[in-house]
């Protein structure tokens, strides 16, 4: 079952193909110039700093304060780059790393602009994560650039399981970057705050096992089948920098009845 | 050709837009820049030429929301109309009244939108309108620096009649 919401979208016609393809070199220089203006910016302020501390080591003390500037970055990006590849585990197949570009305009309909798209492999559907977990997945792809919806997002579903437990839920979006909704798990099942909740892989879209967020909130009514609760997603979306589309999830690919590991 | 650099700044504002909005972070409301535009339009284009430019804003915004679904198009042609018969009323001539207006007419936008919205989606219905304040007046400061520039680019022409409520 195809639980992201993607269903309403129709393809992109020639006219959107190049409106999309002008707007995605515009978006790429303006975050080329942002992060090279505040490079530089790092670089002036770390020169004017060694300049007050000591004269003499000027030039010397600029330059390596440069260098670990530049090598910071490079080991943090390094890092980030180090956590994706356990994705390999979890999703064998082609990845496409892409980097995020821009956040489309209305807050109602929460999707990220990334710089890849079909030219690169990326198709619609496919699952978009970073080293902590559940990003989206592609909405639409275009020749250099692709729309993710996130996971946030209202119109946005997906399979979870409590990894402790193993039941079987619902996550969707609530709007709110902070706050995904848990759906479906029985009120006398357990659930604890904090509890993990990873995908099941059973909606067609995510493998199983990446992280979607940790328990929280939760509410047990008197009446009703299910309870209330709510995640804290594992990915900082005001952070996102670098993301990896997976592989589209072969058919057969995902667990079945038969296969569970646990109950609803 | 106004059509042309119409959709053109369009394009470009709603790329720069989206990467300012990336920067600072999604929590925060969006700039309406087509919304300024159209409401600029509204004041200074011909009726066709207005409604058809605003109809192309409106679609290259419904287009960059990643799910086209033609709301914004509607919406824009219709903020378009609305600012004309606003615009009749009004005298319109410096970025301060012009970052008013455009502020008046993203209140309506917004409305229309959650209204239209939450008709079709109940997660829009329940996400009110708690961005829209914010909105505005980000929209507002937005066309305090777009005046000038569309001004420049001559996207229509002066009108020769005050409005009917100026002094």
């Amino acid at each position: 079952m195809f639980l992201g919401s993607s269903r309403s979208v129709r393809e992109p016609n020639l006219v959107d193909r190049i409106a999309l393809a002008v707007t995605a070199p515009v978006q790429r220089a303006a975050v080329a110039t942002i992060d090279g203006t505040a490079n530089a910016w790092h670089q002036y302020v770390s020169l004017r700093n060694v300049r007050r501390e000591n004269v003499v080591l000027e030039e010397e003390n600029s330059k390596l304060r440069a260098d670990v500037v530049g090598l910071a970055e490079a080991r943090a990006e390094n890092e980030r780059l180090r956590r994706l590849v356990h994705y390999d585990e979890i999703s064998p197949g082609p990845k496409v790393v892409a980097r995020v570009l821009g956040i489309n305009p209305d807050p109602n309909r929460l999707t990220l602009r990334i710089d890849r798209g079909e030219g690169d492999g990326v198709k619609r559907g496919q699952a978009v994560v970073t080293a902590d977990g559940v990003v989206g997945q592609v909405l639409r792809a275009t020749a250099s650039a692709s729309d993710v919806l996130v996971v946030f997002d209202p119109n946005c579903r997906l399979g979870g399981r409590i990894q402790r437990t193993r039941s079987r839920v619902g996550v969707s979006g609530a709007g709110d970057e902070q706050a995904l909704k848990l759906e479906y798990l029985l009120r006398t099942e357990d659930l604890e705050e904090g509890d993990l909740v990873v995908t099941s892989g059973t909606d067609g879209v995510y493998p199983p096992g990446l992280v979607v967020g940790r328990v929280t909130g939760v509410q047990r009514q008197t009446s009703g089948m299910f309870l209330n609760a709510g995640i804290l997603p594992a990915v900082n979306f005001t952070r996102v920098e670098e993301v990896v589309v997976l592989a589209p999830q072969p058919a057969g690919s995902f667990p079945t009845r038969t296969d569970g590991q646990g109950r609803r | 050709m106004k059509l042309a650099l119409t959709l053109v700044l369009t394009l470009l504002f709603l790329a720069l837009e989206s990467v300012a909005v990336k920067y600072v972070g999604l929590g925060v409301a969006r700039i309406d820049v087509t919304v300024a535009i159209v409401a600029f339009l509204s004041l200074r284009a011909g009726l066709l030429e207005g409604a058809v430019a605003s109809y192309a804003v409106g679609y290259l915004l419904d287009l960059m929301t990643g799910r086209p679904t033609g709301l914004y198009t509607l919406l824009a042609v219709v903020t378009f109309l609305l600012g004309r018969v606003a615009g009749s009323l009004v005298d319109v001539r410096s970025a301060r009244s012009f970052a008013l207006f455009a502020m008046a007419a993203d209140v309506t936008h917004g409305l229309l939108a959650w209204g239209i919205g939450s008709v079709s989606s109940k997660q829009m219905a329940l996400s009110g309108l708690s961005g829209l304040p914010l909105e505005v007046f980000l929209t507002g400061l937005a066309s305090l620096l777009l005046y000038p520039l569309l001004k420049r680019f001559g996207l229509g022409a002066e009108r020769r009649d005050p409005g009917l409520l100026s002094p």
